[in-house]
């Protein structure tokens, strides 16, 4: 009976990408398309047929066609460069509104689920940022300052940052309650190490998962700001802007509005599909095979 | 109809599968028995031996994306259940044929009281008016002691301890008469002395309304206390099968050997030292179920086993007085006492 | 085995609050462990055993200052680590560890098994890198598991295996104490075995205190030394498992044995008294002696006055106003 109580242990399944893209197809998609869009927006200016912001009055409102990819507007300026430069716009905004709002709600989260003293007040000051709609909160912040990238993404922030810390807290008060967590207090794990080793690291997938989330919607609200002028300059090509000053020639160059808002869409679907697909493959209770 | 002669339950071959992404899981790969009339059957096996599984495809209650019945027969009252239309079954389960869980919280509806879901299982499945569904749901809760029934009849299953719960799931399994119980871990959840309340409850019920009882369990002293028959099931399979006396009297398979011998024993006089005796242990693990089994499935875990036994899947023989074992090795096993 | 204990509780008390309101000021108090005075010697095993919510599980995290007493004493050996600050009782954390019951949800699912139960070492700084690493490989073996599995995950190892994961963690700083709490009862039998036998080979081998907490009665026979049965926060009884087992003085403790069931099919019927009834909240015990609810054989005075625990023969203690020091120890009569 020399048998260890191991040696019918079940293997080890081996990562492949094949299997993972077969198993996720969401993801796969999702990232598709968003890796698509990251190198249109990097190499804008070799993709862009023209420099989006010169005015060829000549040119207006041309229709789609072998010159003009997407036609041109009513200054005619190239709606294929501007949509490919706006691709930069949309995706500056909604990385660094998930990155930024990501990093403050994870550190607010931590506390406020890890150190129980501070929470009450945390979450009463986030309950009221969230109450805040960033349109109004980017139109009060342009009229103290000057338009830009730099408002509206901070715009964005304010409100989407509780919305991580409510995620953050929720899994930390879920994580502190396992009896890993007493496991490792009873073998002598202090404080800090608790943290980084066994409550931060459970916290990151649905921390990425929440992320994708405030990436689109960062994207969506950036263009709606655009659209309303309260977002970044309006010579600045961003979807919004394209969007926004197409608006009146709908009826007779609807590329113009089409065109731009098309990619806004596939942009924020793939992000969410990437969000979709990563909350299953990371979710225990929903990657818990039979 | 309930006059006719023969086991009322009947299951030949029955191989139940699941698809998942690490293959095709055989979780019951050829399994038949038979239910006599009002007879309790204890089918007794550790976690993933494919027991529930078994009470699930009795009751079609196979989740139809990832599973299915992939052959074999059942027949109750000698009727195919396997072909029956999703609506058929719907007639049939909780009135002729009902089922009692592990955890009876998560099947009540926490929304309604106790006496609304108890009568709405008797006035679908028998046509009575709501009036005497109720009257039929008080007189249920009565059988089953819940004391002051009238007043419980309102309440709802929050409301209820664990053992009270298993009781309330207990009236209603048999508020229709049903020919046949299937009671999956019925008591595993409770508290030792509610074990031993809703076992005895059972067993007297049993006794008063003639139900047949298919007790799925994995405690062999559950099984000793309250069935006459039992069915030990390892990897999906039947290993054995006899009266309850003759299994513990002389169990005849390695695997039912080993688990007598694995739990520690109240039973049994303790030595006046106090020292503690080992247990015997099986070592190994259970198979998995996604590979398929060549020979016994039992094999790389036990101490008679022979190449035969590697190569070659044993047949139920029967050892003598309808005892069945599927053992090559049995007279070996037997002799070794 | 040294006489003097290596735990000793004293007059425990938890109560847990229960908020209620509009402004969650506290409205009760659950009473999970309600005055218990037990201890434990080296190389000795003391059994917990009870039904649900009898408060045994909160003893055992009071005991690892998991969770702060609400009254009491605690001495780990001969220091009162009673009221010891979470940092203070960083130090003493060395001589008591646990086991838990959940081997699926006590390990992180994120970290190496090797990396979980080489923490301690690492914690304690009694070894780091390399050492750390050979001494780890060597937890694995004596727990039956294969070094290499170190780098293996939590969830890739079967429910026995990681109960011995966990065994390994408890034992790598080398404790006094280990706090068991229902370490087999989510194992299939054929593993229990073998996780009981190593506990015990253990046990010798290092000399070992366990307090074992479980609900099953064989499975507490079949480990303990002495046995102490709790009832709604109460140690109701308390003696050698052969005193225990052969002679119940408790009328809840001989309840407790007589629904046990048996694997043997002769001994059906053999059950006689059943206690009727559920345990009653701990959040409303009843007055007096807590279980005379549902005992046969309580008397007027037993609804009123809580009855204290007794030696009534050397070792045996019995908290029963019909059991009374010097008393007839046979069958109680059912009061008229």
């Amino acid at each position: 009976m020399a048998v260890t109580a191991e040696d019918l242990a079940p293997d080890i399944r081996r990562f492949s990408l094949w299997t993972a893209v077969r198993r996720n197809p969401t993801i796969a998609i999702g990232a598709v398309l968003l890796a698509v869009l990251l190198v249109i927006a990097i190499f804008a200016p070799w993709i862009a047929t023209s420099d989006p912001l010169k005015i060829v009055p000549v040119n207006r409102l041309r229709p789609p066609s072998e010159r003009w990819w997407f036609g041109t507007d009513q200054f005619g300026r190239d709606v294929f460069s501007r949509t490919v430069y706006g691709a930069r716009i949309s995706l500056i905004v909604g990385l660094s509104v998930a990155v930024i709002s990501s990093v403050l709600g994870l550190a607010l989260g931590l506390a406020c689920g890890y150190f129980r003293r501070v929470d009450g007040v945390v979450m009463r000051v986030m309950d009221g940022l969230m109450a805040i709609p960033s349109i109004l909160l980017a139109i009060a912040l342009i009229t103290l300052s000057r338009p830009g990238l730099g408002i509206v993404i901070v715009a964005i922030v304010i409100p989407e940052v509780p919305r991580i810390v409510r995620v953050v807290r929720a899994v930390v008060l879920s994580i502190r309650s396992q009896p890993y967590i007493e496991s490792a207090i009873a073998g002598g794990t202090k404080n800090w190490k608790l943290l980084t080793r066994h409550i931060l690291p459970n916290t990151l997938a649905p921390l990425i998962v929440q992320s994708t989330y405030v990436c689109a919607s960062a994207m969506l609200i950036e263009a709606s700001l655009s659209f309303l002028g309260a977002g970044v300059p309006p010579e600045v090509p961003s979807w919004g802007n394209i969007i926004a000053q197409g608006r009146n020639f709908f009826q007779i160059a609807p590329w113009i509005v089409l065109i731009p808002g098309g990619f806004l869409a596939v942009t924020v679907l793939a992000v969410n599909l990437l969000g979709d697909g990563l909350r299953d493959r990371l979710d225990p209770r929903l990657a818990r095979r039979l | 109809m309930s006059g006719t002669p023969g086991p009322i339950l009947e299951v030949r071959d029955l191989h139940t599968q699941f698809s998942t992404l690490d293959g095709i899981v055989r979780a019951v790969d050829g399994v038949s028995f038979d239910v006599a009339r009002g007879e309790t059957l204890g089918i007794v096996g550790e976690s993933g031996c494919g027991k529930s599984v078994t009470a699930m495809s009795i009751l079609r209650l196979i989740p139809r994306e990832t599973g299915r019945i992939a052959s074999g027969s059942i027949r109750f009252e000698g009727e195919e259940l396997t072909t029956l239309t999703e609506e058929e079954m719907k007639r049939l389960r909780g009135h002729r044929i009902s089922m009692i869980f592990q955890e009876p919280m998560t099947s009540l509806n926490p929304v309604l009281t106790v006496g609304t879901q108890i009568a709405e299982n008797v006035v679908r499945h028998l046509g009575v008016s709501w009036k005497q569904g109720r009257e039929r749901a008080f007189e249920m809760l009565d059988l089953v002691r819940i004391a002051d029934a009238r007043r419980r009849l309102d309440e709802y299953p929050h409301q209820l301890s664990g053992g009270m719960r298993q009781r309330v799931m207990i009236a209603m399994a048999l508020s229709c008469d049903p020919q046949v119980l299937i009671a999956d871990e019925p008591t595993t959840a409770l508290d030792v002395t509610i074990q031993a309340q809703i076992l005895d409850l059972m067993i007297e019920l049993k006794e008063k309304t003639g139900t047949a009882i298919v007790l799925i369990t994995h405690d062999l002293g559950v099984v000793a206390e309250t069935t006459e028959r039992v069915v030990v099931m390892y990897a999906g399979r039947k290993v054995e099968q006899a009266s309850v006396e003759t299994l513990f009297d002389e169990p005849l398979h390695p695997y039912t050997r080993g688990l007598m011998r694995a739990i520690p024993r109240l039973d049994v006089e303790a030595d006046a030292a106090g020292t503690r005796p080992r247990l015997q242990e099986i070592p190994g693990l259970v198979p998995i179920l996604t590979q398929p089994i060549i020979g016994c499935a039992f094999a790389p875990r036990c101490g008679f086993a022979t190449d035969r036994c590697r190569r070659e899947r044993p047949p139920l023989i029967d050892a003598g007085a309808g005892h069945l074992v599927a053992c090559w090795e049995v007279d070996r096993v037997r002799r070794a006492a | 085995m040294s006489d003097a204990p290596v735990l000793q509780v004293e007059g425990l008390v938890k109560h847990f609050p229960i908020q209620g309101g509009l402004l969650q000021r506290q409205v009760g108090a659950v009473r999970a462990v309600d005055g218990v005075t037990f201890s434990i010697r080296r190389g000795e095993t003391l059994g917990l055993v009870g039904e649900s919510g009898c408060g045994k599980s909160t003893i055992g995290k009071v005991v690892l200052k998991l969770i702060e007493p609400t009254a009491g004493k605690i001495v780990l050996a001969g220091e009162d680590v009673t009221a010891l600050k979470p940092g203070a009782m960083w130090t003493h954390r060395r001589r008591i560890q646990t086991i838990f019951q959940d081997p699926y949800s006590s390990m992180n699912p994120r970290l190496p098994s090797g990396t979980i139960v080489g923490e301690p070492l690492e914690n304690f700084g009694i070894a780091r890198g390399a050492a750390r690493d050979e001494q780890v490989a060597q937890l694995f073996r004596r727990v039956g598991l294969r070094p290499e599995a170190m780098r293996k995950y939590a969830h890739e190892f079967s429910g026995g295996q990681r109960q011995r994961l966990g065994i390994a963690k408890a034992l790598s700083v080398n404790p006094d104490v280990i706090v068991a709490d229902e370490p087999v009862s989510a194992l299939d039998v054929s593993v229990q075995a073998q996780v009981l036998n190593l506990l015990i080979d253990l046990q010798e081998e290092y000399g070992l205190a366990y307090l074992f907490i479980s609900h099953d009665l064989a499975v507490m026979r079949h480990i303990s030394h002495r046995i102490a049965v709790m009832y709604l926060g109460r140690i109701v009884e308390l003696a050698d498992k052969r005193t225990l087992f052969t002679q119940p003085l408790h009328p809840y403790t001989e309840a407790l044995l007589s629904a046990a069931t048996a694997p043997d099919p002769k001994r059906r019927g053999l059950r006689k008294k059943i206690v009727q009834g559920d345990v009653p909240s701990p959040a409303n015990p009843p007055p007096g002696c807590h279980f005379h609810t549902r005992c046969l054989y309580a008397t007027a005075q037993c609804r009123v006055t809580a009855p204290p625990l007794l030696e009534v023969a050397p070792g045996h203690h019995v908290a029963c106003l019909r059991r009374p020091v010097g008393g007839d120890p046979g069958p109680l009569s059912i009061p008229g």
